[in-house]
């Protein structure tokens, strides 16, 4: 990832609130995980779950988000030239 | 150069407040609202598992229905408007079909049974990935778009009957709880938590969708170009 990259204002702000999500995400984690005290392995299975569901949320929107902007682009591109 | 300064604007300010509004969903979701009795903690998968089914839906019928006019009117626009909403509805089944799994196998001990709403779900998954198949398939790219249009339209006829499906057969999917006769069976913090992803979801949706339309209309000048430089 380069200095360009972070560029444009919007891009700033998208990777922002990105970074804040995964932060959101890793309380919540914390936050879960010290409900059930002591945890065995077999309990806390679901918090996992939950967790893992959660990400491919950010992982499917975030992946879609950047392969438009990179097609995007592409084209913006060809059209240049 | 085609205008597209607008749709991207509109597709920078909605897909950001998705954005916001999803940090504002995890954290109502891990910190506000109360835990369900019987299930526990995996019942907290329904805030996204519910809303990505709704943002499907919605985005293959208005597919369907933007199929359906572009063979009528055969307008471009609508065709690139049904493409972007089919690709969009494809990513929301994809979170659909990946976060009840997740649930399931803690609730009902297995990730994936064929019961009639799973099954037909993952059927009009696959009718929508056959949908980009035929668009692609033809050396006419007006006959594919014609052809994708006919499926789109038979892949959002099975909507109403995923939604019923749970009354007319024994599911092991649970009932409606909120699109019900009787009104929704939720608690308040429950049901908020669910209209706010709900609400998150569509405008995540909104915002894409514009960003996938401005690159579609962008292509279309593109070909355009391409052509007269040719002839």
């Amino acid at each position: 990832m380069t200095m360009s990259t972070f560029r444009s204002p919007a891009r700033r702000v998208g990777f922002a609130l990105g970074f804040l999500l995964l932060v959101c995400v890793s309380l919540g984690a914390r936050e879960v995980l010290g409900m059930q005290q002591p945890a065995t392995p077999q309990s806390l299975k679901p918090f996992w779950h939950v967790f893992a569901a959660y990400a491919v949320v950010i992982i499917l929107v975030g992946g879609w988000a950047f392969s438009i902007a990179r097609r995007l682009r592409d084209v913006e591109r060809r059209l240049v030239d | 150069m085609v205008r597209i300064a607008g749709l991207r604007r509109g597709g920078i300010v909605l897909t950001l407040l998705g954005l916001a509004g999803l940090i504002g969903l995890y954290w109502m979701s891990f910190f506000w609202v109360s835990t369900e009795l019987t299930q526990g903690i995996v019942q907290r998968i329904f805030y996204v598992h519910v809303p990505a089914a709704w943002t499907t839906f919605l985005a293959f019928g208005f597919c369907a229905l933007t199929s359906g006019v572009y063979l009528w009117l055969r307008d471009e626009r609508l065709d690139r408007a049904a493409l972007c909403a089919a690709e969009g509805g494809l990513v929301f089944a994809t979170i659909m079909l990946t976060t009840g799994p997740l649930w399931a196998r803690i609730a009902w001990g297995t990730y994936w049974t064929w019961e009639p709403r799973l099954t037909m779900t993952l059927l009009l998954w696959f009718i929508y990935l056959g949908y980009f198949m035929v668009r692609s398939s033809t050396e006419d790219p007006e006959r594919g778009k014609r052809f994708a249009a006919v499926v789109a339209i038979i892949g959002a006829i099975q909507i109403p009957f995923i939604h019923l499906s749970v009354l007319w057969f024994r599911s092991l999917h649970p009932q409606p709880v909120v699109v019900r006769p009787d009104g929704p069976s939720l608690p308040g913090d429950m049901l908020t938590t669910l209209l706010t992803g709900a609400a998150v979801f569509l405008v995540l949706f909104m915002g894409l969708f514009l960003f996938r339309y401005a690159l579609e209309t962008l292509r279309a000048e593109a070909d355009r170009r391409a052509r007269t430089s040719t002839i």
